[in-house]
Formats: structure tokens, C-alpha cells, sequence
């Protein structure tokens, strides 16, 4: 192996590292190390002027390994990468040490952080100068495309993608399509029918000769990578294998099951009803009773279940402005009903839809607020004779008074949870949950559809709750990044799997015991194990349990862990955060 | 000076070090005594690492997996906790105390959990002191 010649970049990022690390002292502390030819230290150097710096510096000083100290390489790694293979060099000649989500951001004291943040670099310069060149390797994209979802966003990318002419599999789980959409009676703030909305779509894509639709079906089994997954679709009795190159998760959410807040009475008290059940008393046609008559007062309790503590901590976005549609639809259908929102926060956001609020407002519509923090408002039945089969009371913030609200029907906007089978849906398609049970996106702000599996893409509401526009715009992004596959044809794939050193192997054939993908087989001939380069996905389990270290798992190497080791531990960096913390 | 125990901690790249990286997004205050390697999965934790990092000083090492039937390859932190109960042992029969090294499961929405973890071994191997691996060394 050639010399290495390491550049050492410290980024500030503007003040998230800088403030509590001392990037001048880490940059001087690194700088004598071996191999060190130079070490800067920069604002931004994800900027392109930061690029610009490393390019410079490679070609200037023949630089052959680079370390970037920043932020996670969950955020940048392949940007830098980038650089590398831009000035000449291999990308895998990189690597980066996390010193704002591991250091500047998680601790204060300056002297200890700079301490830490020394040892992380060092190690990242040892671990560096055992870095070996990787080839990347290029799959072939599978054409079709395997859908999870027939709702408005399983529909919409279905479309997209089919209308270019590649083929789509639609898998819905139950009997129709259409999702939660066509259980709307009309869509905020428009009043837009949702059956306008998805009837079209679902009529289209039923017998599009390039949409599968899969009613009643469910995927049992996915295997395989980018552009070439296989998965088993079960359907009844039957079971058939398909294969595909990309996979959009559009599986949507579920209402929360209102029974377990006691206040509001749901399931003892007739009369309480979901937000989802008033849909369905607009879409026959009539609001009434459980008695069958017309309703004089009618109540909408806001935020069941969401943005509470005991119950979803989160906004499920779209309650606010379907509850105002309600009021309107109200007020159209019994122009002489009172009409009560009982809301904790009014969240009326998105395109036309403040507007929509102050509409509502003006229609003989009473807003009262309560306090979702404190003691919610209770729904029991009205036992005064007066006013109203039930009365709700509750303690307006606003006038701070006690007050009770005579209500016939009482519409509690549900919150939008996580389905109950996201876990297996998630666990199929190596995709990971946050703590509300919904999909993670690869990047929050920069990479919404994508996730941590490469072609394993995620839209709508599964991702978090979602409205129809958020919804729509999602599956197009999704189908757009699914395309630009397609069209590509192949796809750079990781290399860094495991390798057999057929010299050291000794054929106990341990690695292929433990290897989760069957991706090793013993070669009878030669007495040794071989790794299916294809079928690896890099674990590296067969690595730690090869008792002959003949297994060499590529970029994270027994040499390059052991470096960084030594390098985090090493007593010239704890000897700098011991001056650093007597000074 | 104050006895500082220093941890080094295998994070798996998809739950586990996603999870200490939530902890920095939130600002999530915690221990600076941990340093992080990166592996794939919880599985890659081989039995020389863990000796390494005792060898090369740290006072405890910590291991982060994804939850159990959450691991991105399946079932790599299945074999890891494997691994850990004999490594538990052999550092036993070293005068390495077991309560040293520690498996724990951390999910990627779970950076909480990672701070309140650093802060906790930190405490522990404060009550512990320090390994001093040099007298361990001379004893084997």
C-alpha cells in the first residue's frame, strides 16, 4: 500500500461546532500526527467553497486520504465522497468523524468537548490510513415497480409511474381501493367531494394495461436489493413470487379509537361519534340522531387523541380544517343548529385554509377553547330536562369561565395514528419507525420519500399524518424518484461487503452458519467458503465470528476498527483533554 | 485529577447510532465519556474489539444494537448478544469486572434513551474506578 498522505478538515459549522468546540486547538492538536500532510479548519465545509478547499489540497499536496470533522455521516459522507472521486480519488479514501451530534451538541463544557472531539478526529486519522480502494459495483434496475397501498398515494404513484409505461403491482390489503379518501364526503377546504377526487383515479388505473391491481393481498416475504427485489404476495390460498426494482410503501394510517379517553364517553354515550362515522352519516345523505332525528345543538370536540401527552404527543394536521368543514356542512344542512367547536389550539394551515377559518366563522359557528394540558371537557348525559341529550362541560380558557354546552351529537375529531401493522410492513421492507410507530425518511428536509434501504421508498401518510395535497405531492416524488431509476437502468450499488481469504480460510464453514442471507457457500473443491458478492449486504457478522480472520468485511476491516480504537483510546488525545481540562 | 472513566461504544449504523445522533439533533445533554464506533450491525462487534478497547485503556465498553426483531439484517443483534454473554465471561477470567461491558437496545427514535444510557455507565464506572489494565496485563 502507498503511503498515506492525509488532509484533516475541521468544520465550524457556523457556530453548532465551533461555539462549544475549540476547532483551532483540535486542528493544531491533529496537525504533527503521522501521515498528516494537512489539517485546516473551515466555516462550512460542506460549502462549495469547503468542497473547493479539499480538491485543492488533493491535487496541490497529492493528498490519497481525507478526513472531514463534522457533522454526522448520515448527512454528508457521500457528499464528501463526491470530492474525492471529483479530484481523482477513490471515495472510499474518506472518512468522517461526527463531532456536532456527538460532541458540540450534546455537550457544554468547551475543554472536555475539544478533548473529545480531538480523540474522535484522531481516531477517524487512524482509521483512515487503513482504508483501501473499492470499486463500485452496477445493478441492473428491474423495471416494474411494487406499490404497498391502493389509497390516494398508492393511486397516484401507480399512475404516474404506469403512464410512462413501466409496469406497477398495486397490493391493497383489502377488498376495494381508495383508502381513507373514499370514505370522505368532501375534502377541506373546497368541499371537493372525495369520491370526485378518487373515483377517476381508481376507474383509471383498474384497467390500465400496466397496473396489476392485487385486492386482498399482503406481501409475506421481501428479498433481494435496489432493482432486483423479489416478493411473495399472498392472496387467499394463493401465493406468487414477483419481481420488482423499486417499492413505494403507501400504506396510510388509522383513526385512534376514541373508547380510552373516559371524558368523552364514546361507546357508553350515543350520541358520540367520530369524526370518520359523521363522514359516513354526510355521505347517506342525512345528519341525524341515533334516534333518527334531527340534531338542534351540535358539538366538535378538536385534537381526540393527538397532541396529548397520555395518548399521541403529535398533530394530526388535518382535524382542524375538517372540523370547520364539518361546520359549513352543518350549517348548509340545518340552518338553525347550534354549532359548537370545542378546540384546544385552531391550526387552520395550508393554501386557503386561514381563509377557510375566518368563512367558517362568520356562519354561526361558537369557537371555545380548552385546555388540552389540564382537565378536558366531559360529555355526559343531560339529566336536567333542559336543552340538549347530553352536556359537555368544560372551562373556556379564553373567558376562563365554567360552562356547559347542551348537545344532540357530539363529533370527536379522531387523531391519524400509525397502523397496527406498520412494525411487519416496516420490518418486510427494512424500513425503521420513530417513536409514534411511522416510517423514517432518509432525510427530514432533503430526502423525504427515500429511506435507509436504497429503492425502498415511503409516501403519504404512513410517513406521518398527512393531508390529501401532502399526500398527492409525495406519491409524484416517489414515482418521480422511481423513474429516474427506471431510466437510469442500473444503479451503483455498495461495495462494501464481505470477502474470503481462501489462504487463511481454514473451511469450519462458522460464517455460513451465521450469515442471515445465505450469501456464503462452501466451495467442496477448494475446501473453502465463498461470498456471494450479490447476495452480501455487508453485515460483517461472518467477520466477528471467523475464528481464522479470514474474512475480510470491506470498509469497516478488522486493521481499520482496531485503528480507530487505538486512536480514540490513545494517551497523546487523553493527555490533550487532560491539559485542556487543568487549564 | 478526578478519575474520568472513558467508554468506547459499537454503535449499529442503522438503529443505534441513529439514536445517538437524535440525541445531538435534540440537544439531548449527556456524558462526555462515551466515544462512538460506527459498525454496520451489532453483529460486525467482534470478541477483539471489545479486548482491544480494554487493552488500549477505556474503563468500560458499551455495545448498541437495534431491538430485538428490529435488526436491519435480521437477526445480527441476535448474535451479538451471543457473543456478549461468552465475551462477559472471558473478561471475567481476565479480573475485568463484567459489569463493565454492557449490550443495550436502542432504536433510532430512541436518542433519549442513548443519553440516559452514557450518563448511567458513566455513574457505574465512577463507583467502579478505574480498570487499571496494566496490573490485568502483568496478572495474565
Amino acid at each position: 500500500m502507498e503511503e498515506p498522505r492525509i488532509g484533516v478538515y475541521v468544520c465550524w459549522c457556523g457556530t453548532n461546532i465551533s461555539k462549544t468546540v475549540d476547532v483551532e486547538q483540535v486542528t493544531a492538536a491533529v496537525s504533527k500526527l503521522p501521515h498528516v500532510i494537512i489539517a485546516r479548519n473551515y466555516k462550512y465545509m460542506c460549502s462549495d467553497p469547503g468542497q473547493d478547499l479539499i480538491l485543492k489540497d488533493i491535487r496541490e499536496h497529492q493528498l490519497n486520504r481525507v478526513v472531514v470533522s463534522a457533522c454526522s455521516p448520515r448527512i454528508h459522507e457521500l457528499t464528501f465522497r463526491k470530492v474525492l472521486v471529483n479530484a481523482g480519488l477513490n471515495p472510499y479514501l474518506f472518512e468522517m468523524a461526527n463531532i456536532r451530534e456527538q460532541v458540540s451538541w450534546v455537550h457544554d463544557d468547551r475543554d472536555i468537548a475539544t478533548g473529545k472531539a480531538t480523540s474522535l478526529v484522531k481516531a477517524a486519522i487512524q482509521r483512515v490510513a487503513h482504508h483501501e480502494p473499492l470499486e463500485k459495483r452496477r445493478v441492473d434496475i428491474h423495471p416494474a415497480t411494487l406499490i404497498i397501498g391502493g389509497g390516494i398515494t398508492g393511486l397516484t404513484a401507480a399512475m404516474e409511474i404506469a403512464d410512462s409505461g413501466n409496469q406497477v403491482h398495486l397490493i391493497e390489503k383489502s377488498g376495494r381501493l381508495g383508502g381513507m379518501v373514499s370514505l370522505l364526503h368532501q375534502t377541506h377546504p373546497h368541499l371537493t367531494a372525495g369520491n370526485e377526487l378518487i373515483q377517476p383515479l381508481i376507474d383509471k388505473a383498474q384497467p390500465h394495461p400496466k397496473v396489476r391491481v392485487w385486492l386482498n393481498s399482503q406481501i409475506e416475504e421481501v428479498t433481494g436489493y435496489v432493482g432486483n427485489f423479489r416478493a411473495r404476495i399472498r392472496s387467499g390460498e394463493e401465493v406468487e413470487e414477483l419481481d420488482c426494482g423499486n417499492i413505494i410503501v403507501a400504506t396510510g394510517t388509522k383513526p385512534f379509537d376514541p373508547s380510552q379517553i373516559p371524558e368523552y364517553g364514546y361507546g357508553m354515550l350515543p350520541g358520540v361519534i367520530t369524526s370518520l362515522e359523521f363522514e359516513e352519516m354526510l355521505r347517506k345523505g342525512k345528519i341525524v340522531t341515533k334516534d333518527g332525528e334531527s340534531p338542534c345543538d351540535i358539538a366538535i370536540i378538536h385534537c381526540v387523541g393527538s397532541r396529548n401527552m397520555e395518548y399521541h404527543p403529535y398533530c394530526s394536521r388535518v382535524c382542524c380544517t375538517t372540523a370547520l368543514k364539518f361546520a359549513n356542512q352543518i350549517r348548509a344542512a340545518l340552518p338553525d343548529a347550534g354549532i359548537y367547536q370545542l378546540y384546544a389550539d385552531m391550526r387552520s394551515f395550508g393554501k386557503g385554509c386561514e381563509e377557510f377559518y375566518m368563512r367558517t366563522s362568520r356562519r354561526g359557528v361558537i369557537f371555545m377553547m380548552f385546555d388540552q394540558k389540564g382537565k378536558l371537557p366531559v360529555v355526559k348525559p343531560n339529566n336536567t330536562g333542559g336543552r340538549g341529550r347530553l352536556l359537555i362541560s368544560t372551562r373556556e380558557l379564553l373567558s376562563g369561565e365554567e360552562i356547559e354546552i347542551p348537545a344532540d351529537l357530539v363529533i370527536l375529531m379522531v387523531a391519524s395514528e400509525a397502523r397496527e401493522d406498520a412494525r411487519e410492513t416496516a420490518h418486510l421492507t427494512g424500513i425503521s419507525l420513530c417513536g409514534n410507530q411511522f416510517f423514517i425518511e432518509k432525510h427530514p428536509k432533503l430526502d423525504p420519500v427515500a429511506t435507509t434501504t436504497d429503492g425502498v421508498f415511503i409516501a403519504g401518510s404512513c410517513q406521518g399524518p398527512k393531508d390529501i395535497a401532502d399526500s398527492v405531492s409525495q406519491a409524484r416524488a416517489a414515482a418521480a424518484r422511481v423513474l429516474a431509476s427506471i431510466l437510469c437502468g442500473s444503479v451503483e450499488v455498495e461495495v462494501t461487503t464481505a470477502v474470503v481469504n481462501d489462504k487463511v480460510c481454514c473451511g469450519c464453514q462458522t460464517c455460513i452458519s451465521v450469515c442471515p442471507y445465505h450469501a456464503i457457500h462452501f466451495d467442496e473443491e477448494k475446501r473453502v467458503s465463498e461470498v456471494n458478492e450479490i447476495l452480501c449486504k455487508g453485515c460483517g457478522t461472518c467477520g466477528s465470528a471467523c475464528p481464522t480472520g479470514a474474512i475480510h468485511a470491506r470498509h469497516f476491516t478488522d486493521d481499520q476498527i482496531l485503528s480507530q480504537i487505538e486512536g480514540l483510546l490513545s494517551p497523546i488525545t487523553l493527555k490533550a483533554m487532560e491539559m485542556a481540562m487543568e487549564d | 485529577m478526578e478519575y474520568q472513566p472513558t467508554i468506547v461504544s459499537f454503535l449499529c449504523n442503522w438503529c443505534s447510532y441513529t439514536g445517538a445522533d437524535l440525541a445531538g439533533t435534540s440537544r439531548t445533554k449527556y456524558a462526555p465519556n462515551i466515544r462512538i464506533v460506527r459498525v454496520m450491525c451489532s453483529g460486525r462487534v467482534d470478541p477483539t474489539f471489545v479486548m482491544k478497547a480494554f487493552r488500549e485503556g477505556a474503563d468500560g465498553v458499551l455495545i448498541c444494537g437495534c431491538h430485538p426483531g428490529d435488526c436491519h439484517y435480521h437477526e445480527g443483534n441476535y448474535k451479538c448478544l451471543r457473543r456478549y454473554h461468552l465475551i462477559r465471561k472471558y473478561i471475567e477470567q481476565m479480573g475485568i469486572s463484567p459489569e463493565r461491558l454492557r449490550l443495550e437496545w436502542i432504536s433510532a427514535s430512541e436518542g433519549k434513551q442513548f443519553a440516559e444510557l452514557a450518563d448511567e455507565m458513566t455513574a457505574d464506572l465512577l463507583k467502579l474506578g478505574p480498570v487499571n489494565i496494566k496490573n490485568v496485563l502483568e496478572e495474565v
